[in-house]
């Protein structure tokens, strides 16, 4: 029973040091662009000024859509003003 | 200072991270663009292998540490390393790419790190390159934690007890899993001939 643990035990081993043999061969650090790694650097050093214009630019475009809604409220109350008018002058008539 | 991945020339003192950890959480960029030097090879590997592909690796990497900015103020030390702390970032958005993907993609070859065989036959080369797709393919089906701690052994080189610090588990419990997650992934190369 232990000698067959050990056999056990010692495949596993194998097994274990023969996949990190295999794994070292193609798990290897690459290394990242040079252009790559300094232009994140180079927009990390202006985050400030970049997170207020996208801040500004959120704020622009959710205005707008404020502002659109806000006028097709106003001109649809104005379409239904008219036409209800134009049935009450057509009853009348 | 770029700190490679499992350069022993990384480790500074304690003290001195503290500081730079303060200043940034302050808001202090150039602060952060030190932590982003230290940690950008590391994130970039950790991303690389996780997805397979180097214009996604570059574009999520960026993500990470514009993300790390925007949330650095509510940054605090619960004594783990600040690597920690940037991995679960970098694990959460490669888990929604791999998310907003239907399918996961292959490693283009032209991708994959160049492996000399020198003196082999191209026979026998192209057998090793079909290998080693094959398993890297395993490696990114495995779970989340398990590609973690590959790459943290194999890329960054650390220690059973390093990968315990940087994912929160004990030595014992690393070493475990790291001979259960390479006993798993031998079972599923077995149809290949590893010339054992």
């Amino acid at each position: 029973m232990h000698t067959k643990m050990n056999q056990f035990g010692d495949r596993s081993m194998e097994i274990i040091n023969f996949m990190e043999n295999r794994l070292s061969g193609i798990l290897k650090p690459i290394k990242p662009s040079k252009e790559f790694v300094h232009g994140v650097a180079a927009r990390i050093q202006m985050g400030n000024r970049a997170a207020l214009v996208e801040r500004m630019t959120n704020w622009h475009v959710i205005s707008m859509v404020i502002a659109g809604l806000i006028s097709l409220a106003v001109f649809m109350a104005v379409v239904g003003g008219v036409l209800m008018s134009l049935l009450r002058k057509n009853r009348t008539a | 200072m770029y700190c490679r991945p499992s350069g022993k020339e990384c480790k500074v003192p304690e003290s001195e991270e503290q500081q730079i950890l303060t200043q940034a959480s302050q808001g202090d960029l150039d602060a952060f663009g030190v932590l982003y030097g230290r940690y950008v090879e590391r994130i970039f590997n950790y991303v690389y292998y996780r997805t397979g592909n180097v214009h996604d690796a570059e574009d999520l990497t960026a993500r990470v540490f514009y993300r790390a900015l925007h949330h650095m103020h509510t940054y605090t030390d619960r004594g783990v390393p600040f690597s920690a702390w940037l991995y679960r970032i970098a694990h959460n958005l490669v888990a929604n790419w791999h998310r907003d993907r239907s399918r996961h993609q292959e490693i283009p070859l032209s991708d994959v790190p160049t492996i000399h065989y020198k003196g082999e036959a191209p026979e026998a080369a192209l057998i090793q390159t079909q290998e080693r797709d094959s398993l890297l393919r395993m490696i990114r089906h495995l779970p989340a934690e398990r590609q973690h701690l590959l790459i943290l052994k194999f890329v960054e080189h650390m220690s059973n007890a390093e990968i315990g610090e940087t994912m929160n588990r004990s030595e014992g419990a690393v070493k475990s899993l790291y001979h259960r997650t390479l006993l798993s992934l031998r079972d599923e190369l077995g149809g290949f001939d590893l010339g054992e």
